[in-house]
Formats: structure tokens, sequence, C-alpha cells
């Protein structure tokens, strides 16, 4: 942006002299395109991603992400290491979601051998634990999202309650971040006595704090300010882009796989009437803005906790592992198997001609697709409101890049 | 509906491209994997579609009033061994509408790895296509931004294949 006075004219002599006497001073503003190079480095990104962004004044005219700076072969590795031997590989795309992660690759693999039974009580675990964890994420999502935008105080109070559950995960499986503690089979060994009485004793105390998020950050005028019409994603286009989780739900479609293609124990839940999908309803401002999308994360823990105290309620002392072999060989066939993972729909697609290896390991990352729309949303936006909607995709590297 | 209503709907409408179905099946009693009787195989069923006539089929699954698949969820491809002659192209579309998927699988000869790209259908297979693109050698003809996306530019070789040869160094360093 330059201001210059035109031809030999100062400023001055360009001023026009308004009926009143005051003189008004016009600037003709000049704008260039001007390419904006954001990140990799930027606590925005979440990561190390780039935008490659191109800006006319305060408005962003084109952008390109660019990913890859933390790829680490995921799938090649599935090709080459035995079946149970991946499980670790999987904390390790979506970090902030592991136990997810395990329990949709295990319940791949699990696709492909027929006959095999889980114990009941495996699926209460993998349940609670997969729900625990699915609040850590969303608090991830909402605390960092608040930093982004200038909101400092609900990160510190994200994370006090996200502590707690990293040491009931530490307690039950000995890592705070990446578990590999749901495996094929069930779950790698029974929970110590007390930690179900803690995680409801958890459950309760979470409740109340997550009034004050809501308080705090979600109906807070200027957060709202902040995020309402921004970014917006209409359905259309968030079907065309394959968006799922909270990003398609904050554009008012109804669609959860946990409800709507249920697997472990949520078929039962639905019979109860144990949990609701959260849908935006664009009561801030536009259907599918940023307000919209943050909204379903934080309502949706609220459900969570119902889904925990659904199984704590009906937990039983029993078994937690199926009987698996110490080396797996998994009969011929492929599988696809989607999961609703924090982030939407993590999808695992294997096949198997019989051997200790997987012939193919496909990972498909809910992240990766949720970053593609930036391509189309951002441009159009003013430069201050890009990390508004960045933010809003709660982009994880790990799993955008494998 | 399940799996055979929408293989039946496929056929009643002739969708362009259609070749069949492949449903799991037992393994037939006796035989040991890896040996030449069929093992069987589990997992799920899908159609086989004819590569080159992908975009009018996946329009089909997209606009038919009885299937309405309005997202692609995932697109990919399997190398299934180095001396098999076809890649796997592996599609999974999802009804949001109709609580349903469909999983589609087409084969690619090595021989000649073009097919048409399905970006004009669904946005979602751009990026997806991208990464089928660089790590198995596939080109999408008509694809809108043919770039890599999650290797470098300069990186040699197809990375998913089961023929490739790990490189021993990148610009200098050592990858042993």
């Amino acid at each position: 942006m330059s201001a210059e006075p035109q031809g030999s004219m100062t400023l001055e002599e360009q001023a026009r002299v308004l009926p009143t006497g005051e003189r008004e001073f016009f600037l003709d503003v000049h704008t260039t395109d001007l390419e904006v190079n954001f990140g990799p480095q930027h606590p925005a990104t979440h990561g190390v991603m780039r935008i490659l962004m191109r800006a006319d004044g305060e408005v962003i005219t084109g952008a390109q992400p660019h990913l890859g700076y933390l790829h680490r072969c995921a799938e090649k590795i599935g090709e080459n290491v035995e079946w149970l031997q991946y499980l670790p590989y999987t904390d390790r795309y979506d970090y902030l979601a592991a136990m997810n992660n395990n329990l949709g690759y295990s319940m791949a693999v699990e696709a492909l051998m027929p006959g095999l039974e889980l114990p009941r009580r495996a699926h209460m675990i993998r349940t609670i634990c997969a729900e625990l964890n699915r609040i850590g994420s969303h608090l991830i999502a909402f605390g960092t999202y608040g930093l982004d935008i200038g909101a400092f105080t609900p990160f510190f109070y994200a994370f006090r309650e996200r502590e707690w559950m990293m040491a009931l995960f530490e307690k039950i499986c000995g890592a705070r971040l990446t578990y590999s503690y749901i495996r094929i089979g069930g779950v790698f060994n029974d929970a110590p006595p007390g930690w179900l009485e803690e995680v409801g004793r958890f459950c309760d105390v979470f409740e109340e704090k997550w009034k004050e998020y809501v308080d705090l950050l979600v109906m807070n005028q200027i957060f709202v300010k902040r995020t309402a019409d921004v970014g917006v994603i209409p359905k259309e286009m968030a079907l065309d882009f394959g968006l799922t989780g909270p990003m398609l739900r904050g554009s008012g479609v109804d669609f959860d796989l946990r409800r709507d293609m249920p697997y472990s124990l949520y078929g039962e839940m639905l019979k109860d009437n144990a949990f609701d999908v959260i849908v935006g309803k664009g009561e801030k401002g536009t259907l599918g803005d940023c307000w919209d999308r943050t909204y379903c994360r934080v309502y949706e823990m609220m459900e969570s906790i119902k889904i925990v105290r659904w199984c704590l309620e009906r937990i039983e002392p029993g078994p937690v592992l199926g009987d698996i072999p110490k080396v797996l060989r998994i009969p011929p066939g492929e599988a696809y198997v989607g999961i609703e993972n924090p982030r939407g729909e993590l999808g695992h697609y294997v096949a198997s001609d019989g051997g200790k290896v997987a012939t193919r390991v496909r990972v498909r990352g809910p992240s990766f697709t949720n970053v593609s729309v930036l391509e189309d949303l951002l441009p159009g936006a003013l430069i201050a409101d890009a990390i508004a909607i960045i933010g809003s995709t709660d982009v994880v590297i790990g799993e955008t890049d494998r | 509906m399940n799996f055979d209503g929408i293989h039946d709907r496929l056929r009643v409408i002739q969708a362009p491209g259609l070749l069949g179905a492949d449903l799991p099946r037992a393994a037939i009693p006796g035989a040991k994997h890896g040996e030449s009787k069929d093992a069987g195989r589990g997992g799920d069923a899908f159609v086989l579609v004819d590569p080159q006539k992908i975009v009018p089929f996946l329009h089909v699954c997209r606009d038919e009033d009885r299937l309405r698949f309005d997202v692609l969820v995932d697109l990919s491809a399997t190398d299934p061994k180095a001396e098999d002659p076809n890649l796997w192209i592996n599609i999974n579309l999802l009804s949001v509408e109709r609580r349903q998927r469909l999983a589609i699988k087409a084969l690619l000869p090595k021989a000649d790895l073009k097919m048409p790209s399905s970006t004009a259908i669904y946005r979602a297979a751009q990026w997806h296509e991208r990464e089928c693109a660089e790590m198995f050698g596939i080109t999408f003809v008509g694809h809108p931004d043919p770039r890599h996306v999650l290797l470098p530019d300069d990186w040699v070789g197809y990375p998913l294949r089961k023929d490739y040869v790990f490189p021993k160094e990148y610009h200098g360093i050592s990858c042993e």
C-alpha cells in the first residue's frame, strides 16, 4: 500500500475544500498484489503448514496450502511392519486423539478377522477412552482457537482439565500422548482399581467447568463478533469438499458416524437415547461460520460426558482382550472402516493377502480434507480473519501429512 | 438398501463402466493361504468399475435419485504386488442423506497409468488425486492442479509402489 501524492502536487495541494471550510485529503491508495508466506512456523497453523497467500490490500485473493513438512511415510511403514507393530504409528497421525486412531486401525483389522468376538468390557473401555480423548482433543481445539484470536485465559482453563484427562490415561496405559492402548482384539490391559470411579469424578467436575467455558468464550460477545459470519462454508460446499465431523455439522448437516452408522456400542446407546448430535444452527450469524464450528466442538464435549456415564453405569468385570495370537496372520480381504474422530471421519482401508504384513494400509485423515477447503474459503476474506478461519478447521498437521 | 440393492440399482440404470461386484466369500475348506486354491476374502463388498469411465459412473452415483452419494470420502490406490500387472483404484463414497457407503474398485494397468480426473464431480477428489499421483505415478487427465501435495517437487520415484527403490541420498543428506 502506498499513498504517494500524484505528480508534483503535494498532499496539501490535492486537498479539497469542503463547504464547511474543512479540508479533506484524498489519498489515492494504490494496492498491488502481495504474496504473504504464512507459516510453516506459525502458531496458528498448529504445526508446520505453509499457506502461500496472495493479498490485495487487506483482502485475500488466493491461498495455496503447502503440506508435507511432517510427512512420515505412515502408509509405507504400514506395508513393511507386522499388523500389531503398526499400532504405535497410528498414535502419531492425530496426536491429540491417539486413542481414536488406535480404535480406527484396530477396527479396520478386526473387520478382516471373521469370527473374532470382542469381550463386552473391552468395548466399554474402548468407548470410555475414545470419548475421553475426544474431550481432550476438543479442549485443545477450543483453547488454542481462543489463543489464536486473542483470548488467552480459556487456554489455561482447557489445559487444566486436559491435564486430568491425560493423568487418567497415564494410569491406564502409562503414556500421556501416544497410548497404543486400544489394540487389535480389545484393549492392552484392564483398568487399574479405582480408575472407573475416578473417571466418574472427572465427569462430575468437568460438567461444572464446562459451563465456564461456554460463558467465558463461546457466548462471549467479543468472541462472537470475531467469529460469527466469518469463513462461511455453505452446506453444498461442505459436502463437495468431503468435510466431516464438526466441520460438516457446523454447516448444518446432521450427520455423525456414531449415530448414523453405529459401530462398537453406539448402536446400543441409541436405543437408550444416550447422546445427541450437535448441529450448527447459525445462531449468532450465518450457518456454517467459524462460530458454529466452535459451538459444535464445545457442545460435543458434553455429549461425550453422557456417553462415558452411560458406559460407567453398565460396565461389568470380565476379560478385556479377545483370543489374539502373538503373530497375527490376517485372512485375505480388504475393508474400509471409518470412525468418528474428533476432527471427522478417520478411515482406514486395509488390504491383506493372508500374510503377516499388510498389502496396503491407507489412512484417510479428516484434517487432510478439512484443510483442502482453505483453498476456496480464504479468498475473499480479510487478512485479519485468516487466523480465525484456519483455527476453526482445527487442523492437526500430523494427520494431514501422515 | 443394502449393497445388493445398490448394485441392482446401478445395473438397472446401466451405470456407465460398471463391470460387476465382488462380495466377501468364505474360504474353500482345506485351502491354505497363499496356495493356488481360493482362500476366500473378508471385508467389504465393492463394485468393479472401468477406470476410464469413472467420471460418468461417479456422476450417476451422485445425481441418481435413489443413490445420492453426495460425499467422496476417500480416493486412493493400492499396489497389490510388484509383479501384478494392475494397480487398484479404491474409491469410497458416502451418502449423508441415506446413511450408506459404497466402495468402488477399478483396475488400472501399470503399463498405462492414465485415468480421467474426478475433480469435476467431487471437489474432494482434487487433493486425494494429487496424493495418489505422486505416490503411484498415476496421471489424472484433466486435473486442474497436478502438483505434489506431500512430497517435495523434485522427488524421484513413486514411494507406495511395491517396486520402489529407496533412495540412497536426498540433496546430499544420506538416507542410509
